[in-house]
């Protein structure tokens, strides 16, 4: 079939795949049950580190790391948390959501093992408010785990007592943000905390605190299964191991799709076992790598190894591996206005730069695709660009505002300059986009048809 | 101590503390809008941005609040990438702020203006329409919120959260959007709102008392002690054109009330605004009272208390020290018992400031000799007498309620003496009008200096109670 080996997807295989019974089925629960037997916690710790496990939140961060980082249990008697980011907002982005969805389960038991690893005594895991369905998939299988005595005080009779705590957030983009999740899950505003102090040393509540992606946390039981070796085979050398990538937009299949890390966009977008090319055979003509936060690249580019290294080379991110493919009938002005609102609604408000910042970068693109703008603004926007990012402000919103903002001077001034010189958007103005599709409301249309 | 290097000097700084703390010890200044060195640093509004080298690598600009110093760290405050930084921060800040300088409150102290200025940051490029808020939100009896001038720092949340304990503002909405407001829109309560307005570095919050008062640099501001608490916080007493006192705002003082003051204090301006006060003299003719000047008054009176046998002194608990001394001296000749009218504890006892006890002075009286005695038993006393001099600011006030009797009084007050034995009132400065000390409750010396010229004709009462010292002496004598 696709030529490689699968094992994120491997046990989505039908309606009951979130059960525990389909998930023991599958060899569940047998990581851990080996890793409390036989596994000191440092050896989890070294088994994930030797695998090269990177973080699959966006900042590909080294996993086995950034376990490291957590302080000395011996030395540093206070509690300590893992907190599970499953606030899945980047627009683009639902590879957590099928996760959540289809293997809840494969979430716990990677959970229970980096507790175990972390010596943590709780988990929580923050869901995106909007993840209603997949919130009560998890709190099901949840439920099923501490029944089957898997969570809770003395698991599978190790002596190792781990908790796991749900916890729904209200639909703010920036309690996805480490530090903001973990505000949010204090109760208190999700205003991200400046660093350092660092999650590590002084996180949820103060106590020692990893966060981690639930993409990321999935992965561990295969790589205590099956050994760091086995996980290095996949993947590349940087990158090892598969991934969940998604792909929408004007494809014939969009969907998530696990394939290994390095994988070539253009076979992620064209292959029949992945997205299956453009719709109706259209050019590609811009391409978000990661989520709207890695900013739009020529549909040129689409030539590149889907791992971190390779996509940064590029000149962006690999970010979480959403793939957002536009093709030549869509204004990517008005797609990059679209983003601009997007975080203009979403900054926390907390830094001058990125609460103004965002709010300016969206007034001028809206301008621009309204007919509105002016010789002038593209450098505006590039210096406004400038003002809020790199490294700037508390968090890393404003660089994921102004990075869309740079890469859409960058790549595609042609189509600004195009709309100040022609007074907006052709596809606004005549309802129809460059190759003559119609681009208006279905209401629309049908009464100008009547009239 | 950690030692670092700011602007080419070498410093030795607390390592507990931010970079920007360091650089205030040092005197060298920092804009900051979020950063309060009496709150917790939040590092939020990125006007602090300055250039730091650590541990050899190359510089990076970061917030001078949230960096903690380091060993070897070098710092420039002056280099050219962080007041450029500083600059785009202060055209972020100012692209909706809707610069109404010309009709706020803050303006003339206002560090959005401040900095402007010092950074030479004048024009913004944003051609945007800017945003429109509620530009008068009333958040309880003291303080008036213009949602649009703010620039979020939090500060006034913060205040609240750990000064006061009173979590009682948040921000609200999301964005720039964002706004401060209360819980459902209730007013703020307790005695310390009144600086919520001074943390506030932009006119967002201003105090409703103050508003459209006075243009600030139009105040002529003099450093004080607070006069309602034996507490004694340092204080600015600022007037309008040698008239009256508009404003008392808090002066940083570490060993008394650190940055802030309770609204008692600062609200009570109104009091030495007095336009009915005593000027000069009265002495009784007939049944009423006859204006002459203060040393026909001081005559009068130095016959009337030379003439009895049985007479006593009672010192308001708002003398100086001075002022104290030349009281011990005029009672020693009186042959009277030094006592001073101590009015009974308050309710606004707290844990931050206010001690209950309305007597700023009480320390330095009883260390003068003074002894403390209620009103009511100064007042049964004083029945039994022929004649008693009350000396000092609110003393009559302090025998409101009481009945004198018939016995002969000289008064020393800012106001008239009503009572039927009056014989002779003498005008005295207010507090704010004379030099002097007062000893707080903790032995802390405070200095009152003169914010307001005293009228022509209201001597100080040091000089007024030495001549009716020297007067006595005469009359006694027989000259």
């Amino acid at each position: 079939m696709s030529g490689f080996e699968t094992y994120l997807t491997s046990r989505m295989t039908g309606p009951d795949s979130h059960t525990l019974a389909s998930y023991k089925k599958h060899g569940g629960y047998v990581a851990l049950e080996r890793a409390l037997k036989e596994m000191q916690p440092a050896e989890v710790t070294e088994s994930v580190k030797a695998s090269g496990l990177r973080g699959r939140g966006g900042a590909g961060f080294p996993t086995g790391l950034k376990w490291t980082f957590m302080p000395d249990p011996a030395k540093d008697p206070r509690s300590r948390y893992l907190a599970i980011n499953a606030d899945e907002s980047e627009p683009g982005t639902c590879k957590d959501r099928v996760i959540m969805d289809e293997d809840p389960h494969g979430l716990l038991e990677g959970i229970l093992l980096a507790c175990y690893a972390m010596k943590c005594e709780a988990s929580y895991i923050y869901v995106r408010g909007e993840y209603r369905h997949q919130y009560d998939r998890t709190v099901a299988a949840l439920e099923e785990a501490r029944a089957a005595g898997l969570v809770g005080k003395n698991i599978l009779g190790s002596g190792f007592d781990c908790e796991i705590y749900m916890h729904k957030g209200a639909g703010a983009y920036i309690c996805g943000e480490e530090t903001g999740m973990m505000e949010s899950l204090e109760g208190k505003r999700g205003h991200p905390r400046p660093k350092p102090p660092f999650p590590a040393g002084f996180g949820l509540w103060g106590q020692p605190t990893t966060v981690n992606n639930v993409e990321t946390i999935f992965n561990v039981p295969f790589i205590v299964d099956k050994g760091p070796e086995w996980y290095r085979s996949m993947g590349v050398e940087s990158s090892p191991g598969n991934f969940l990538v998604g792909i929408s937009g004007n494809v014939n299949k969009p969907g998530v799709y696990e394939a290994p890390l390095g994988t070539n966009a253009k076979v992620l977008l064209e292959a029949d076992h992945f997205a299956g090319g453009m719709t109706e055979g259209r050019k590609l003509k811009a391409w978000f790598t990661g989520g709207s936060s890695t900013g739009m690249m020529p549909g040129e580019t689409v030539d590149v190894g889907m791992d971190h290294d390779s996509v940064k080379a590029a000149g962006t991110m690999l970010g979480t591996a959403a793939m957002i493919m536009l093709d030549d009938t869509q204004c990517v002005v008005r797609a990059m206005q679209i983003i601009a609102r997007f975080y203009d609604h979403e900054t926390c408000g907390q830094c001058s730069q990125c609460r103004e910042g965002c709010q300016w970068l969206h007034q001028i693109f809206k301008r621009i695709e309204e007919g509105q703008g002016r010789d002038g603004d593209i450098d505006l926007l590039t210096s406004i660009g400038n003002g809020m990012a790199p490294g700037k402000t508390i968090c890393a919103l404003a660089d994921a505002a102004a990075i869309p903002a740079h890469l859409m001077v960058k790549h595609f001034r042609a189509d600004l300059e195009e709309h100040i010189r022609d007074g907006g958007c052709k596809i606004n103005k005549t309802g129809k986009c460059a190759a003559g599709h119609s681009h208006k409301a279905p209401a629309t249309e049908k009464a100008e048809a009547q009239a | 101590m950690t030692k670092i290097t700011v602007n080419g000097r070498e410093l030795e700084v607390d390592a507990s503390k931010p970079l920007i703390a360091a650089c205030d010890t040092a005197g060298i200044d920092v804009p900051r809008y979020c950063y309060h060195p009496g709150l917790e640093p939040v590092g939020s509004c990125r006007i602090c941005q300055v250039e730091v080298s650590e541990g050899g690598r190359p510089p990076r600009v970061m917030a001078a609040c949230r960096t903690q110093v380091s060993e070897g760290m070098v710092v420039n405050t002056e280099a050219a990438v962080a007041h450029d930084a500083r600059r785009e921060c202060l055209e972020f800040l100012l692209k909706n702020h809707p610069l109404d300088c010309p009709i706020c409150d803050k303006a003339g102290e206002c560090t959005l203006q401040d900095y402007s200025f010092q950074e030479q940051q004048a024009a913004g490029r944003s051609t945007e329409p800017r945003a429109t808020l509620e530009k008068r939100v009333d958040l309880g009896e003291v303080i008036m919120l213009d949602q649009e001038r703010c620039i979020l720092c939090t500060r006034c949340v913060r205040f609240q959260e750990e000064v006061t304990k009173k979590p009682e503002l948040t921000n609200a909405g999301l964005a720039s959007n964002s706004y401060i407001t209360t819980f459902a829109g209730r007013p703020l309560t307790g005695n310390y709102q009144g600086n919520l307005a001074d943390v506030c570095p932009v006119g967002a919050l201003t105090l409703k008392p103050f508003r459209f008062e006075a243009r600030v640099w139009n105040l002529e501001k003099s450093s004080s002690t607070c006069a309602e608490c034996s507490r004694g916080c340092s204080i600015s007493v600022e007037v309008l054109r040698r008239g009256d006192v508009k404003r008392i705002r808090p002066v940083f003082n570490p060993d008394v009330n650190q940055w802030w003051m309770c609204d008692t204090g600062r609200f009570s301006f109104p009091k030495v605004n007095d336009a009915e006060r005593l000027t000069g003299g009265l002495i009784a003719s007939g049944d009423d009272l006859m204006g002459v000047t203060t040393g026909e008054a001081i005559r009068h009176a130095a016959t009337v208390l030379t003439g009895t046998s049985k007479s006593a002194l009672f010192a308001s608990p708002f003398l100086t020290v001075e002022e104290a001394a030349e009281v011990k001296i005029l009672g020693d000749s009186m042959g009277a018992d030094l006592l001073f009218i101590s009015p009974a504890a308050n309710d606004l006892k707290d844990d931050l400031l206010h001690t209950g006890d309305p007597c700023p002075n009480r320390k330095g009286l009883e260390q003068a000799g003074f002894r403390a005695i209620s009103a009511a038993d100064a007042a049964t006393m004083i029945t039994g007498l022929d004649a008693a001099v009350l000396v000092g600011e609110r003393i009559l006030k302090l025998f409101a309620g009481h009945n004198l009797g018939t016995s002969k009084l000289v008064t020393f007050d800012t106001a008239a003496c009503l009572a039927s034995g009056v014989e002779a009132c003498i005008a005295i400065p207010f507090y704010v009008e004379k030099a002097g000390t007062w000893i707080n409750v903790d032995g802390n010396v405070g200095l009152l200096t003169i914010a307001r010229p005293a009228p022509a004709s209201v001597a100080p009462l040091e000089r007024t109670l030495g001549e009716l010292t020297t007067a006595m002496a005469r009359s006694g004598a027989g000259v």
